[in-house]
């Protein structure tokens, strides 16, 4: 290997074990992970930070790193010799919510960390009893957390605060926001997440992988098949399975389907807070189409049920496929046309214009995925970038805007949704013959990183798995794990709060895909 | 302006007549698994129970002398028992599969002596007050989601309720935001620890009389999550539930056909022992 990541590592000195020719690991001592992760930064990506821990071996540290132009990852690994590590978080800011999550979760404390609160628990008791772990052993678990005392972080003469949430006001997720205003403008949000956590990845550990794809399918309903892909092709990877030609097709269609779905459900949304109920309704219309298709396709609305490690279980039949066939033209036009129409309605445009700015400065410190990062100028697009599936094989392009506003994340969307129908087309007309695929003949011990590009951005899964098959540990990041670290940011840069439901569609997520 | 009034005219009316008459373009995605007993031998039961991800279908005992429990209510319908043993576990395709009782969702075959396997009761049938559901809310009802620990799968759904397939307020259905105008509470998704206060305090915000549904596999029994160290577990341990909607997630006709039923504006169509009973 002599890519750019080979080089980028032999410059800090590292010694690079392969996986696979996409994923490299390497060990480094606990001391120097820090600096060393710091340093590495500099000219390649954080795209995840993660901790093990449990009682029998020292608490191990992980960094997921990607460079432009490698299709391969990083996997930095670093064993602990107290709960204390130096935090990244003033050098690397992608880091931050990296290093709550270790805090909350893992109990590890990350010297020097500017605002360590909690993100997803809200009311442990001191002595809530460790949780287990897949080992059967107990997994460390901080004494310190507790319930969360809120201080008013604004305060001056006329600011008020202004709650929203849990129980929102339509059929929406529950999240809380609550907002700091003197009347009109937003000063600034305090998000409360975690109201969801249902803590998927210690109910998965010591379950046999197979088993476990329902449960990464069901980490968020909008993005499902594209975690379930991630965390199945994390488990391949480390099972040294094969995947079919026809099964690799499947893959890819049915993950542009899922982002077909995601991106009308996203229009859908956005005009419905601008007021325009009749392309509201026409975006619904394009959404329910697009489900019943998947029902058809693989006999599940959300894709779900479709994945085994080796391949799939379910190929989409040749009566299913020409039907979408006969779809895909129609839905491009109507998709143009709509798209033309709300570039052509002032009053679309006027409440998106300038609406929760993002700049590419900032969009670039925090390495923000998907449409948002897109709309921000982050050309990142892991189905280019490393690609997966039957990506290598199908022309696209990867849209991106730079003014980080509201109205390119609508373009995003829209230009998006253009290429996931040519995707279609091209894998439709080179649909691979049918084969017999072997699935799992023995399972490996070993860990591996999984990816996939959800609707909502790079998509990552790492699993361990032992010499069974069961998981050890999971750690699943998919997109909304990074995204909903700006929103707050999005929402205090000069918006008033009539402006809120248009930033929320815009943004397009969800609250259980990070609460997980 | 104008011109999106000339496009919204020119599509048409795109609603369903649901649940006047039969569904279309719902093929091939089930709203529900129905357990065939007579199409499963004993061995083939403690195999799906093993397959089965969650306690859908749970078994004791051996081949010679077991118990195989189906409910239909913990089903997220995965798709690997209807693959591996057709002929007795069938999807429902028909989107009328909301109960009254949480029983109907479950069956029990029992075998003995290496018999074949056979029910062992019947669920009991929906009581006299139950089927004729609550009248007074008939012609206008408003809804208060409550999403206590979903995946965003049923939410998505709900949403399809308001785009013009479904059009739920052509039924004199409609969504309100705040709990003091609800006549309903709809539930979806397991009860984690962190929506437990906040859940039940918009039922108690509520104005008596008032009805809940538990909507989705995880509301239900805590589907694929039941047991989880942060969840409290399915709707029923805290409030008494008026309708169940099976499905992960169920789909919008199965959620319109929930709230019908527990206003008594349409009758039950799904058992989990029975063959398919039609219904509007």
């Amino acid at each position: 290997m002599s890519g750019a990541l080979a080089r980028l590592a032999s410059a800090a000195g590292l010694q690079l074990e392969w996986y696979g020719g996409d994923q490299a690991h390497a060990a480094v001592p606990g001391a120097e992970f820090s600096e060393l992760v710091s340093a590495l930064a500099r000219r390649a990506t954080l795209s995840d930070l993660f901790a093990t821990t449990t009682i029998k071996t020292p608490p191990r540290l992980t960094a997921v790193l990607q460079v432009a132009d490698d299709p391969a990852w990083l996997l930095l690994t670093a064993d602990l010799e107290s709960t204390r590590f130096a935090s990244l978080t003033a050098q690397v800011h992608a880091a931050s919510w990296y290093e709550r999550e270790i805090f909350e979760m893992h109990g590890l404390e990350p010297v020097g960390h500017p605002a360590l609160g909690p993100l997803r628990l809200h009311h442990r008791p001191e002595d809530q009893p460790p949780v287990p772990d897949g080992r059967g052993e107990t997994a460390a678990v901080p004494s310190r957390i507790n319930s969360r005392r809120r201080t008013p972080s604004v305060t001056g003469q006329g600011v008020f605060q202004l709650p929203l949430g849990p129980v929102r006001s339509g059929p929406q997720e529950s999240a809380e926001f609550l907002f700091y205003s003197g009347g009109e403008d937003i000063v600034e949000v305090d998000l409360r997440l975690g109201f969801k956590y249902r803590a998927i990845e210690l109910l998965a550990e010591g379950l046999r992988a197979d088993q476990a794809i329902q449960l990464a399918e069901r980490l968020a309903g909008t993005s499902a098949f594209a975690n379930g892909l991630a965390f199945t092709r994390a488990v391949e990877r480390v099972s040294g399975v094969d995947v079919s030609p026809v099964a690799e097709s499947t893959r890819a269609l049915l993950g542009e389907v899922e982002r077909l779905h995601n991106h009308f459900g996203s229009i859908a949304r956005l005009a419905e807070a601008t007021g325009l109920l009749v392309a509201a309704a026409q975006y619904g219309l394009l959404k329910e189409e697009t489900l019943r298709t998947a029902g058809r396709l693989c006999g599940h609305r959300y894709l779900r049920g479709v994945l085994r490690v080796g391949g799939v279980q379910v190929v989409p039949g040749a009566d299913a496929r020409a039907q979408l066939q006969a779809q895909i033209g129609d839905w491009t036009q109507r998709s143009d046309r709509l798209t033309r129409l709300l570039e052509q309605t002032s009053t679309f445009l006027d409440r998106l214009d300038t609406t929760a700015v993002l700049l590419p400065d900032y969009a670039s410190e925090h390495n923000l995925v998907g449409p948002v990062g897109r709309a921000s100028g982050i050309d990142r697009d892991v189905r280019r970038d490393h690609p997966y599936a039957a990506y290598g094989s199908v022309e696209f392009d990867v849209p991106t805007v730079a003014d980080g506003d509201a109205e390119a994340r609508f373009q995003v969307f829209s230009r998006e949704l253009k290429q996931s129908l040519g995707i279609i087309r091209q894998l439709l007309e080179h649909w691979p013959a049918d084969r017999e695929e072997p699935g799992v003949t023995a399972w490996h011990e070993g860990s591996a990183l999984g990816w996939a590009e959800a609707p909502g951005g790079e998509c990552l899964h790492w699993v361990d798995l032992d010499g069974q098959g069961r998981l050890l540990r999971w750690r699943a990041r998919p997109p909304a794990v990074v995204n909903w670290h700006p929103f707050a940011h999005a929402c205090g840069s000069g918006n008033n709060l009539t402006d809120y439901p248009v930033i929320e569609a815009s943004f397009s997520i969800s609250a259980a895909e990070f609460d997980r | 302006m104008s011109r999106w009034i000339a496009k919204g005219l020119r599509t048409g009316i795109r609603t369903t007549r649901f649940p006047q008459a039969g569904v279309r373009g719902e093929e091939g995605a089930p709203s529900a698994i129905r357990l065939r007993w007579q199409g499963l031998t004993a061995v083939e039961g403690l195999e799906a129970a093993a397959i089965c991800p969650t306690s859908a279908i749970e078994t004791s005992g051996t081949a010679e002398e077991g118990e195989l429990r189906f409910d239909a209510g913990a089903c997220i319908l995965c798709g690997r028992c209807t693959r591996r043993f057709p002929d007795a576990f069938t999807p429902v395709e028909n989107p009328r599969v909301a109960v009254r009782s949480r029983d109907q969702l479950r069956t029990t075959l029992r075998w003995e002596r290496g018999e074949a396997p056979a029910p062992v009761a019947l669920a009991a049938a929906a009581s006299a007050v139950q089927q004729a559901g609550l009248r007074l809310f008939r012609h206008s009802l408003h809804i208060r989601h409550v999403d206590a620990g979903s995946c965003n799968g049923c939410e998505s759904e709900l949403q399809m309720l308001s785009a013009p397939y479904a059009d739920l307020h052509r039924l004199g259905l409609f969504f309100t935001p705040t709990p003091r105008h609800a006549d309903l509470l709809l539930v979806t998704g397991v009860v984690t620890e962190n929506m437990k206060a906040p859940l039940l305090e918009t039922y108690a915000a509520m104005p008596a009389p008032k009805l809940v549904i538990a909507a989705g596999a995880c509301a239900i029994s805590g589907g694929s999550f039941a047991g989880g160290p942060t969840t409290v577990g399915p709707l029923d341990r805290l409030l008494r539930v008026d309708a169940y909607v099976p499905g992960c997630p169920p789909t919008p006709q199965a959620l319109l056909h929930g709230l019908l039923l527990v206003l008594g504006r349409a009758s039950q169509g799904y058992r989990a022992d029975q063959e398919d009973q039609g219904g509007a």
